[in-house]
């Protein structure tokens, strides 16, 4: 062979290794595209550090979740694993070091500041461990705060904040004071509000952690059924083995790394 | 809807009213300030703006309208035959002594005047009247004068040193805050109380008291002044203060103030409002008064705005969790800047209707009580409610920075 024919003989073979790298990252790519298009949640590579000082503390070391839609998605873990800290990742609220975020088929790892907003406030309802209700404020108007930042307004809001009360039972605690209510009817007033506009996501915050045994137990029953009801996506970051029973999956987090 | 703001201002009562109470403290102070320093600039040409007169012809040489140089009762007849000028009239000032029934001794400023006149003194005296000032040494002074020359009642007689007077009326809203105690009279007795008699005072001392009589006053030998024949009557070379001028109608005040003081050599005249501006600005601007009364309304503007900054601050701070949460849902940051300026509005609000109410009524004591005027007009009660906005919704932006720097995250934390 001539030094011509060798240097044909090898354009074509890497020519060939080329095409066929290019197939298999397209198929990937496809992969990628068709799971963030059928998953409500697709969390890739998610890592975290925080720096204190001259000291970093690397929270999350490239950790993958996908969360089907309609599915209780429960995140588990002891304490300082980086739960709450993915929680806050995949609501938004944090930026991750590394990784990617999609939610319901949008990358909001490349977002901006307001449009996570702009996108929280349509998607993503709240639920936090300490309720987070304005203490000054009745349920019906905790709820009605949710849903006029939604741009639902005057008497729409007052209607759909009792119907949303209806809902998690508290038809009869509507002009009540947070102070007035016990735990567990705190909880479901937050429930209502994080229901207010209607999202797709809910996370919740170990919802049940704050909870005696019965009224967690109403609130687990409580979160199921508008899980499964109204087909939302749920993720629960818990300690509460209770919760075990109504999750379609549960992962555990620890040291940073998931395990299923 | 509820309003967060105004629910988060309710919620703790205590506190809130701890609040009122600063802001009402800083607006009261500013409102107080400035309205003594209206009232004081007011005070100090309430004269002039109760006269009827349209120039007022003096010295040359005026500083304000207590401080000038005698002109001669002359330029009074020459005034008058200036064309254009309709009625003119003598106004006098001069200072003298009062002594009270305690001996106790008081500056008092006289002001001469007619008191059949027409320009000045009209509509000031609020019992007896003017005519009464035709009575040989009588005089009469603002209400508010009455504990100060340790009188009691109209008909009191006191000492306008050498001279006894009588009290024959009293007038209202008269005294400037910036003058001695200002007495009023007919131009021959304050010509006699201001010294115009005694080239032939008769004098004695008896006891450490001095007793003196004009001459047409008879000294029967008592000590006791026992009749007050009329002071003598002016003559054309008796100093007056000024000639104060009402024009004929139609009249063009900048050409005829020329030709005043074309006619009248060594005088300068001015228009009622000039002279007014030139009185107020020299109390206001040339002395310490409005420095130190403007510096009063700006510690209360400063003290008004740490109040409130650390009220707001302190709420936000409470409610940070909540605000987080706001955030943490989606709320855009104006949002919550809403809430935190509605409640410095909602401050700012009800700490001024209780503090207005509060200075009208302050007002209305120390007028009756020490005729100290604190004058809130309706300019200087929006001026004060702007000041009130701006000093609470400037205060806001310190929480604002606070709510602006929080982590969405910690709403996850327990």
């Amino acid at each position: 062979m001539t030094a011509s024919q060798i240097n044909i003989t090898e354009f074509i073979k890497s020519s060939e290794r080329s095409v066929s790298t290019a197939r298999e990252s397209s198929v990937a790519h496809l992969g990628a595209l068709e799971r963030v298009r059928t998953k409500a949640v697709v969390a890739k590579g998610v890592e975290m550090t925080f720096q204190s000082g001259v000291e970093s503390s690397l929270v999350l070391q490239g950790v993958d979740l996908e969360i089907p839609y309609g599915e209780i998605q429960l995140l588990m873990g002891p304490s300082g694993s980086g739960k709450t800290t993915f929680l806050s990742i995949l609501a938004g609220i944090l930026t991750p070091t590394a990784g990617t975020v999609h939610l319901l088929g949008q990358e909001i790892t490349q977002m901006s500041k307001d449009e996570l907003s702009k996108f929280r406030l349509k998607n993503i309802g709240f639920i936090f461990q300490g309720f987070n209700l304005f203490p000054a404020l009745t349920a019906a108007e905790n709820v009605e705060v949710a849903l006029r930042m939604k741009g639902i307004k005057g008497s729409a809001a007052k209607r759909e904040a009792q119907d949303l009360l209806y809902q998690v039972g508290l038809s009869n605690r509507v002009n009540y004071l947070p102070r007035d209510l016990s735990g567990g009817q705190k909880q479901r007033v937050a429930i209502a509000r994080a229901l207010a506009g209607n999202p797709r996501l809910i996370m919740a915050d170990e919802p049940t952690a704050s909870l005696d045994s019965h009224s967690g137990h109403t609130v687990i029953e409580l979160l199921r059924d508008l899980a499964k009801e109204s087909n939302r996506t749920v993720l629960i970051v818990t300690h509460d083995p209770r919760l075990i029973d109504v999750a379609d999956r549960v992962t555990y987090l620890e040291d940073g790394i998931l395990k299923n | 809807m509820a309003s967060i703001a105004r629910k988060n201002l309710l919620e703790d009562i205590p506190r809130f009213i701890v609040a009122q109470a600063g802001i009402m403290f800083a607006v009261s102070l500013v409102t107080i300030q400035v309205g003594i320093l209206d009232g004081f600039g007011r005070s100090t040409v309430r004269l002039i703006e109760q006269s009827d007169a349209d120039i007022w012809v003096g010295a040359k040489e005026m500083l304000h309208l207590d401080v000038t140089l005698p002109i001669p009762l002359e330029r009074l007849i020459q005034a008058r035959k200036v064309t254009g000028v309709k009625h003119a009239e003598a106004l006098m000032s001069r200072q003298a002594v009062w002594l009270d029934s305690s001996d106790r001794i008081v500056p008092v400023r006289v002001w001469g005047f007619n008191p059949s006149g027409r320009l000045f003194g009209n509509g000031m005296v609020s019992k007896g009247s003017l005519e009464t000032l035709k009575e040989p040494y009588s005089f009469i002074t603002d209400r508010s004068n009455l504990a100060t020359l340790n009188l009691k009642q109209v008909g009191d007689i006191g000492k306008i040193v050498p001279f006894r007077a009588k009290l024959t009326g009293l007038s209202e809203d008269t005294q400037s805050m910036a003058s001695s105690t200002s007495l009023f009279a007919s131009l021959e007795n304050a010509n006699a109380f201001g010294g115009g008699n005694n080239s032939s005072l008769n004098c004695t001392i008896d006891g450490g008291q001095v007793e003196c009589l004009n001459p047409s006053q008879s000294f029967n030998g008592s000590k006791a002044q026992t009749a007050a024949s009329s002071p003598r009557r002016l003559n054309l070379a008796d100093p007056i203060s000024y000639v104060l001028v009402e024009v004929e109608p139609g009249q063009d005040l900048a050409k005829l103030k020329q030709q005043l003081e074309a006619a009248l050599p060594g005088t300068r005249a001015h228009t009622k409002e000039e002279i007014a501006d030139i009185t107020r600005a020299y109390w206001q601007q040339r002395t310490g008064v409005g420095f130190i009364l403007g510096l009063g309304a700006t510690v209360g503007v400063v003290v008004g705005m740490v109040v409130v900054s650390q009220i707001l601050y302190s709420s936000v701070s409470d409610h940070i969790k909540e605000f987080g949460t706001l955030k943490a849902m989606g709320a855009s940051d104006w949002v919550i800047y809403g809430v935190i300026t509605e409640q410095a509005l909602w401050m700012a609000i009800l700490g001024y209707i209780p503090s207005m109410a509060f200075c009208f009524a302050l007002g209305a004591w120390t007028v009756a009580a020490k005729g100290i005027v604190i004058l809130i007009t309706p300019a200087t009660a929006i001026a004060v409610f702007g000041v009130t906005v701006v000093m609470c919704v400037g205060s806001a932006l310190f929480a604002i920075q606070k709510v602006t720097h929080v982590d969405p995250a910690i709403v996850f934390k327990a």
